[in-house]
This record gives structure tokens, C-alpha cells and sequence, in this order.
């Protein structure tokens, strides 16, 4: 049995539900934070997810800083040494999606050995009738860049959990591989 | 007086402390003289393991192997207990792709109770120790 431990950080425009989609996911989806507080800093919310069929489990230290600092200094020292992203966009805004390739970016430089697995969260589908961003435009970005695509609804509560899990699953295979060339060395 | 490996468990030494264990990469590969078996960390650094000798040694020569170390920090302690640690060596490692890191340091003022090493950084997510091993004599028994 093992416990990884994975600093996961939390990416993408202010406004696109970051802290929302964090805080369902503490709380188990009890939780919807209806009113707006902007994030200064950084919050940090822990939870262990297990890997599905074996006895293992990830936890995950989420870095959710504010999305008005992409250009600042302080992320930088925020974000040194993540393990596994999470790029939030909002479907009914077409700049925030834009903007993604930027916040991946900045996040990559800062991933060690140059790997970062993450995954691309398309969120506020409540909104269909405002809906801005096409979700096969998004899926072919994200697979272009090797993410994992995910929509949710932190508004609904729907699909809020995966995300997360599947960032627990990537990072363990990460280990797994890792494992195996430390096997090899000898 | 004989020159052993100071760190070997079957010379009696012990890790007390490691702050991450893999049931299958458990601490205790770090000074079973197999470099085929390792100990992993398991994700986010500092990392950090503590060996205990049992006994009041004077290392002279200490041999790290690993792999993806990047900055590595030791520290010792002369104390009955795993307290009092004073900063020792401090090495930043080369990233050697396909084989093992083999840092071999000729020491100074090497008597000591407790070793801990501490890895602040690594060249990747993960990082491996496959040996530590300290030449050296072995000065007097914990009384």
C-alpha cells in the first residue's frame, strides 16, 4: 500500500468557478458557495481520493490561487514544483477558454522534469442558453495538449468529483512508471 | 580498528524516520547493502529519512546512491537521542540519465549518532535512494 502526496494547482481566469469547484469537492458536494469572494493568496484545500482497484490512495494538497495573478510574482513562488494541474475555463466565456493556453503555459514551466499531467475543466454548463465555448472545440484542444476534458457544473453539483480523481489516477501512473525506471538502474 | 559500513542494518544501524514509505520501497532498503532494492518518495519535497547507528561512530568517507536527487542536505547529531541536529553537507547533485547518482563525499568531522539526510528538490516528481553507506570506526557503544 502507498499514500502518494500530489500539490495540485488550481489554473485559469478569475471568475471561472476555481475556488467553487475546490470547496464542492472538499465538502463532497454539500457545499455551493453562492456568493463571489474574490481569492487573494492562496487557499488550500487537502482530501485523499483512492485509486479505483488497488489498495493506494493520492492525496492532494490543492493550491487555489487568485486567477486575477496571472502575471504576478507571487504565483510563482505559489506554483514552484506542481505536480498535477487543473485548468479551469468557463463554457459561456470564450476569453477564459482563450486564455488557457497561457495559464498551461506559465504552469508547465514550473513542473519538474518537464511533465505535468493535468486536466482541462469546462465549468458552468447551468448556463446552456449563454454557452460561448463549443465542447468538441475544447476537447480537441485538450487532447492536443494532453489533458484529460472534463464539464461540470459546480452550480448543479454535476461532475464535480471527477476531475479530481482522474488527476489522483494520472499522477499514481506517473509513479508507477517512475517505479519502474528506478527497477532498472541496478 | 576495523573499517566498516557504519550504515549497514546487519552492522546494527537502524532508519527511524522516514516522512514517506511505499510498502513495497520500504526505508529499510536504504542500508540493506542491495543496491537492486530502493527507497521512493511519494510525492511533494522536502523529503527526509533519519539513521540511526546505535553507537558513537567517526564516518570518513560517505556514499550516497540515488536517482532524480537534485539538492541533498545532511545533517548529524552526536546526542543519546535523534535531537540537537547540526547542519552538515550540502551537495547539489548531477542529474545522470539511466544510471544511478554515485556521490562519494570524503568527510571531516564525522563523528556522530544520528544521520539525516534530508532531499530538498529533485531533477523529477519522484526521486529514489537505492544505498547509503559510511566508512568509518566505530568509537564507543551508547552507555
Amino acid at each position: 500500500m502507498v499514500k502518494l502526496a500530489a500539490k495540485c494547482i488550481l489554473a485559469g481566469d478569475p471568475t471561472v468557478g476555481k475556488t467553487a469547484l475546490a470547496q464542492i469537492f472538499r465538502s463532497d458536494g454539500t457545499h455551493f458557495q453562492k456568493s463571489y469572494t474574490l481569492t487573494t493568496g492562496v487557499d488550500l484545500v487537502v482530501k485523499t481520493v483512492p485509486v479505483p482497484d488497488t489498495g493506494d490512495s493520492v492525496e492532494l494538497f490543492i493550491f487555489d490561487s487568485a486567477g486575477k495573478e496571472l502575471f504576478s510574482e507571487m504565483l510563482d513562488k505559489l506554483w514552484e514544483s506542481p505536480n498535477v494541474l487543473c485548468l479551469v475555463y468557463d463554457v459561456t466565456s470564450e476569453q477564459s477558454f482563450t486564455n488557457c493556453g497561457k495559464w498551461l503555459e506559465k504552469a508547465r514551466a514550473q513542473a519538474p522534469g518537464g511533465s505535468l499531467p493535468g486536466v482541462l475543466v469546462g465549468n458552468k454548463t447551468d448556463l446552456a442558453s449563454r454557452r460561448a465555448v463549443d465542447s468538441a472545440e475544447a476537447r480537441a484542444w485538450a487532447l492536443g495538449q494532453g489533458l484529460e476534458c472534463f464539464e461540470t457544473s459546480v452550480k448543479e453539483m454535476e461532475n464535480c468529483e471527477a476531475p479530481f480523481h482522474c488527476l489522483a489516477k494520472q499522477f499514481y501512473h506517473l509513479y508507477r512508471e517512475k517505479v519502474d525506471v528506478f527497477h532498472t538502474l541496478v | 580498528m576495523r573499517k566498516v559500513d557504519l550504515c549497514l542494518s546487519s552492522e546494527g544501524s537502524e532508519v527511524i524516520l522516514a516522512t514517506s514509505s511505499d510498502e513495497k520501497h520500504p526505508p529499510e532498503n536504504l542500508i540493506d547493502g542491495n543496491p537492486e532494492t530502493f527507497w521512493t518518495t511519494t510525492g511533494m519535497f522536502p523529503q527526509e529519512f533519519i539513521i540511526c547507528f546505535h553507537k558513537h561512530v567517526r564516518i570518513e568517507r560517505l556514499t550516497v546512491q540515488s536517482y532524480f536527487v537534485r539538492t541533498l542536505k545532511i545533517e548529524k547529531s552526536t546526542s543519546k537521542e535523534p535531537v540537537d541536529f547540526e547542519q552538515w553537507i550540502e551537495k547539489d547533485l548531477v542529474h545522470t540519465e539511466g544510471q544511478l547518482q554515485n556521490e562519494e563525499m570524503v568527510v571531516r568531522d564525522g563523528s556522530a549518532t544520528y544521520l539525516r539526510f534530508i532531499i530538498i528538490s529533485a531533477f523529477d516528481h519522484f526521486a529514489s535512494v537505492h544505498s547509503i553507506s559510511a566508512e568509518g570506526i566505530v568509537i564507543s557503544n551508547l552507555s
